[in-house]
């Protein structure tokens, strides 16, 4: 079985255990290659981004210019803030090392000097053992100028910490930019592509950090090695993270193409009680549930799970029991993206808010049937127009989970028992922000 | 050229246009909230979404650059119900207090909800409530309600007014916009922020609930509060001033103004010290009179002195047509030879966004008037007023100017004076010591032309009437008051000052005294006055046009 990313090793955290194992040996080996090679092998690896697109690496990379007078930067995406993913930190936590290896080759690659590791405010208790192998790895001269003497090489480099300040939508790649250069972290209208106009206008790449965590073994081992593992065309193993109703929640370094229910039985323990499963999040809650009945055979990786009618996003596996409440569910989910939405622009903004205020009213046992169709409308009207995805994370949960459990929706709003007539004239306003008093938990 | 497709027809653009750009260039109007032609491109309103073909989702004109061969549909089901959408999503929460708002009649919300949106709402929650009445500073006043957060006005700041003094706060539908912590939005140019408002979320302090926007006339004109001379908009309800606004000429101002300009330079046209009529001074009281009495008196104390003793003050606030008619009467009727101007220069006093540091409109049209009569320039007020000190001068004019205000020291010098005439729209320090007082129109009452700091000849149209004229019959602008207000209308009253224009006073000062041309219109001593000048030559009101003509300098300007 392989482990890629979080290899079976004691104290790789630890630098000393860590070289032993082979420790920046594949920047040691990229060096002696050109940036292009580089590039070339981990095009070849076919190695997909795990942010949540699972766009190909070695395609980003070459976007960056070969030949400019600005300077390029590398920043690395660990604001994990998806709710349902919590697998960057394991590497954090476990294998900070091959991460700032990553870093490293990625950095040589695209012809960076300086990368930026950006982690979520709420993770401070995973930037320590990050700072702590950044440090060490300075003191041993992997980073910084000793680079040259170390490494025997021209090419040298800076990595830093940003700490982000408790923002999900800091993990969206241009409001990451915006937040690392002091801005307000809005999301930029894009085109101009990072590559082009990223950091302080200068050509930049982001990826996520589990993507950059599995470089150095490519470079290791080679760029077939890597495409043998798992499905062809998503190869390498994926980190998922398995929550909700499972006796044994966690991270699991699987190949990609794992069987979801293998996911679930074998290694997640099965359902509580071992209750049957009604709904289930594949990849965290931007992306579409899954039917409970609909998964037998289901292979996780990004081509099968686009089939099933989800996406892999970033393998964060959200297993519900037949006892869920979907309404709540959805309402909750709503209401992360309601909080979250950085309020831009409009669609997103304005219609995030009046789903949620739908769905606490069906809740409420003052729904209507109409109200259904109405929040579906609301999100394709958010889906497509807004500046970036959080419009479309925010409209997927509520479009299929409406569409895939109609039933109990429309059960829920056939029990109500009062119309509602909310709008409440000016002169009788005395509540602050309405829905301030929203509360679900 | 590049060409592309927009609704089926074809358009050439300039590489780097967007679609947006292309498509308001050519008259067709895809609507738009955030977009500014002068501000960064910030795609957030999301208003202004197309279909282009071969690109799955819509796209924002704003920010699409136009290409070859492109193809878009700006009336195709999707951009329609797209726009519906986002029509939708601004009003659910946004509280339509039309009938209070001052921005009502000039609201992009308002027109866009009656073009663009499905006309009935969906919406039967409680809509969300923020901050109402918040003074963002000295002159602007904030309602959070209103905000759709374009952040048209926090990209004024940073990149027109250069002082970044606006930001959003909070998140998602709770965002709303605050200064900066210790910060107060009061850079020079801050109202224009309640111009590029598309809502009624900032409103100037200044104009609050004072008028709707149907109920006045706008006029076209030219600020007079320093050499710039930027284009505006004189707005008037029953014969009264209610705002000016900055009117768009892209190569005096571009769509701005300062705030001193747009609150300080109309004060005097609707306040009760105007001078109503001709004054004489009797046993040392200033007391009303007649036109004709008050001509009769200054001709028979003008007759009492030399050539040599008799100064005229000309003013650079004053139009061309006035200080022509000064020189002009001063020259031909009675022989003076002492000619000067105060300047109005308070060095440092400007920026280099539109500010200048002469506080004066015609500085460089005066000087241009003083030379084509080869009257000294340098230090000429300095001349007239040693010389009266000198007791040489005894009798002195002033055209339009208070010369005491700013130089107490000089009470002392008019004392000396056996005669002092002046025109003047209000009372002022100078007035009080005259013997004649004739009572003045201002620029906003009058034709008249002013040369800015670049030399650019531009108009000043009358906007409010006097005892002289009729709204509707001397072709002002009319609001829906003037055209359909009754005579039971309690706006219909209208206050007409007793005043004229001091180039009509000093021609009708000279035909007495035997001056051969009488004047009837601005624009007739604007055309003799042009003969005189060779730069102005062949030019009159029409060819000034709204926007003003830039005259060539040569060298020695
Ligand atoms: C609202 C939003 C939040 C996101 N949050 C994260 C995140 O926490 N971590 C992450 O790696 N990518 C996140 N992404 C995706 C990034 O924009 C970007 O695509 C990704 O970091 C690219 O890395 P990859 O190519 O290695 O997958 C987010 C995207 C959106 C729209
Ligand atoms: S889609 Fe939402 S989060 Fe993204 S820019 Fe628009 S308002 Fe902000
Ligand atoms: S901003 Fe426009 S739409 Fe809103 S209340 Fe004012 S006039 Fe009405
Ligand atoms: S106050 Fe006006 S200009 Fe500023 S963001 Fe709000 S709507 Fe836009």
């Amino acid at each position: 079985m392989h482990r890629i990313v979080l290899p079976d090793i004691k104290n790789l955290q630890e630098i000393d255990v860590y070289l032993a194992n082979q420790g920046y040996y594949g920047a040691r080996l990229a060096f002696q290659k050109s940036p292009d090679d580089i590039i070339e092998i981990v095009k070849k690896s076919g190695l997909r981004g795990r942010g949540g697109a699972a766009f190909l690496t070695g395609l980003k990379w070459s976007f960056m210019p070969k030949v400019t007078s600005k300077p390029k930067y590398l920043c690395v995406n660990g604001d994990e803030s998806e709710p349902g993913s919590f697998k960057d930190r394991q590497i954090f936590e476990f294998n900070p090392h091959q991460l700032i290896e990553g870093i490293l080759i990625t950095c040589y690659a695209i012809g960076a000097q300086t990368a930026y590791i950006y982690i979520r405010g709420e993770y401070h208790k995973w930037i320590k053992p990050v700072q702590k192998a950044i440090d060490e790895a300075y003191n041993n001269g992997f980073i910084g100028s000793r680079m040259k003497e170390t490494f025997g090489t021209q090419f040298s480099c800076d990595i830093f910490i940003h700490k982000g300040a408790g923002a999900y939508i800091c993990g969206e790649e241009s409001s990451l930019m915006n937040s690392i250069e002091g801005q307000r972290a809005y999301p930029r209208v894009k085109p101009p592509f990072p590559a082009q106009n990223g950091l302080w206008g200068n050509p930049t790449t982001i990826n996520n950090v589990e993507t950059i965590t599995n470089v150095p073994p490519i470079i290791k081992n080679g760029s077939e090695w890597f495409s043998s593992i798992g499905e062809p065309k998503h190869p390498g193993t994926l980190l998922f993270g398995v929550s909700g109703h499972v006796n044994k929640p966690g991270v699991y370094e699987l190949p990609t193409g794992t069987l979801l229910t293998d996911i679930i039985e074998k290694y997640a323990g099965g359902v509580i009680n071992a209750k049957r499963i009604k709904c289930i999040i594949p990849g965290g809650t931007s992306m579409p549930p899954l039917k409970g009945d609909s998964i037998e055979g289901l292979k996780m990786d990004a081509e099968s799970l686009r089939a099933a009618g989800s996406a892999i996003g970033t393998g964060g596996i959200i297993v519900m029991d037949e006892d869920t409440d979907l309404v709540k569910v959805l309402a909750r989910m709503t209401k992360f993206y309601y909080h979250e939405s950085c309020g831009q622009c409009t669609p997103c903004r304005e219609g995030t808010g009046w789903m949620l205020k739908i769905l606490k009213r069906i809740l409420d046992g003052k729904g209507t049937k109409s109200d259904l169709d109405l929040l579906i409308s609301i999100a394709n009207n958010i889906d497509g127009n807004t500046v970036c995805a959080l419009g479309e994370a925010a409209a997927w949960p509520v479009k299929f989970t409406i569409a895939r459990f109609r039933d109990e929706f429309e059960n829920r709003v056939n029990e109500s028992i009062q119309i509602p007539v909310n709008n409440k004239v000016h002169s009788m306003r005395k509540t602050k922000n309405p829905i301030d008093n929203i509360e679900i938990r | 050229m590049p060409k592309f497709q927009i609704d089926g027809k074809e358009f050439e653009f300039k590489n780097g246009q967007t679609v947006l750009e292309v498509a308001l260039e050519n008259g067709i109007d895809i609507p738009h909230f955030c977009y500014h032609p002068l501000l960064s491109i910030s795609g957030n309103c999301r208003m202004c979404l197309v279909e282009i073909e071969k690109m799955p989702k819509l796209m924002i004109s704003c920010s699409t650059l136009a290409a070859e061969g492109m193809v878009v549909h700006t009336q195709s089901e999707r951009a329609i119900n797209a726009r519906k959408a986002v029509m939708e999503f601004f009003l659910i929460n946004h509280p339509l207090d039309c009938p209070i708002c001052d921005e009502a009649g000039e609201c992009k919300l308002q027109d866009y909800t009656y073009q663009h949106s499905i006309g009935e709402s969906r919406f039967t929650e409680t809509k969300n409530l923020k901050e109402k009445r918040v003074p963002l500073g000295p002159y602007v006043m904030f309602d959070g309600d209103r905000c759709i957060a374009c952040s048209r006005c926090i990209r004024f700041c940073d990149e027109i007014a250069k002082s970044s003094q606006l930001t959003f706060v909070k998140r998602g539908d709770r965002v709303t916009i605050e200064t900066f912590p210790g910060m107060q939005l009061d850079n020079s140019y801050s109202l224009n922020v309640t111009d590029i408002c598309p809502v009624g979320a900032l409103t100037n302090r200044d104009f609050r609930f004072k008028a709707r926007v149907w109920d006045m006339s706008a006029t076209k004109s030219v600020c007079i509060g320093c050499s710039r001379g930027c284009n505006i908009e004189v707005w008037v309800r029953s014969n009264e001033i209610m705002r000016l606004t900055p009117r768009f000429n892209p190569d005096v101002n571009q769509y701005w103004m300062c705030d001193e300009g747009r609150l300080k330079t109309w004060k005097h046209v609707n306040s009760d010290t105007r001078i109503n009529g001709p004054q004489l001074r009797k046993n040392g009281t200033l007391a009303e009179v007649g036109w004709d009495e008050a001509y009769a008196f200054a001709i028979s104390e003008l007759k009492n002195f030399n050539k040599d003793e008799i100064g005229i003050i000309l003013s650079s606030s004053a139009s061309m047509e006035d200080n022509y008619m000064g020189i002009k009467f001063g020259k031909s009727v009675l022989g003076a030879k002492y000619f000067g101007y105060k300047s109005k220069v308070l060095k440092g006093s400007g920026d280099d966004i539109l500010i200048t540091d002469d506080k004066a409109p015609n500085t460089f049209g005066l000087e241009l008037l003083l030379k084509s009569f080869s009257v000294r320039i340098e230090n000429s007020f300095e001349q007239v007023m040693s010389l009266i000190n000198e007791g040489k001068i005894k009798a002195l004019l002033v055209i339009e100017d208070d010369i005491l205000s700013g130089s107490e020291e000089l009470n002392k010098t008019l004392d000396r004076l056996d005669l002092l005439i002046v025109t003047a729209s209000n009372m002022n320090k100078t007035a009080e010591k005259a013997h004649i007082i004739f009572a003045a129109s201002t620029y906003a009452e009058k034709n008249g032309t002013f040369v800015n700091v670049s030399g650019r000849i531009q108009r000043t149209k009358p906007a409010v009437v006097t005892s002289e004229r009729e709204r509707s019959l001397d072709g002002f602008e009319m609001s829906r008051l003037d055209k359909f207000g009754t005579e039971w209308d309690k706006w219909g009253k209208v206050n007409k000052i007793e005043a004229r224009a001091s180039w009509k006073i000093l021609n009708g000062l000279g035909v007495v005294m035997g001056q051969k041309l009488k004047y009837n219109m601005a624009e007739e001593v604007f055309v003799d006055l042009s003969k005189t000048i060779d730069k102005l030559s062949g030019l009159d009101y029409r060819a000034i046009g709204e926007t003003g003509v830039q005259l060539k300098l040569t060298n020695t300007n």
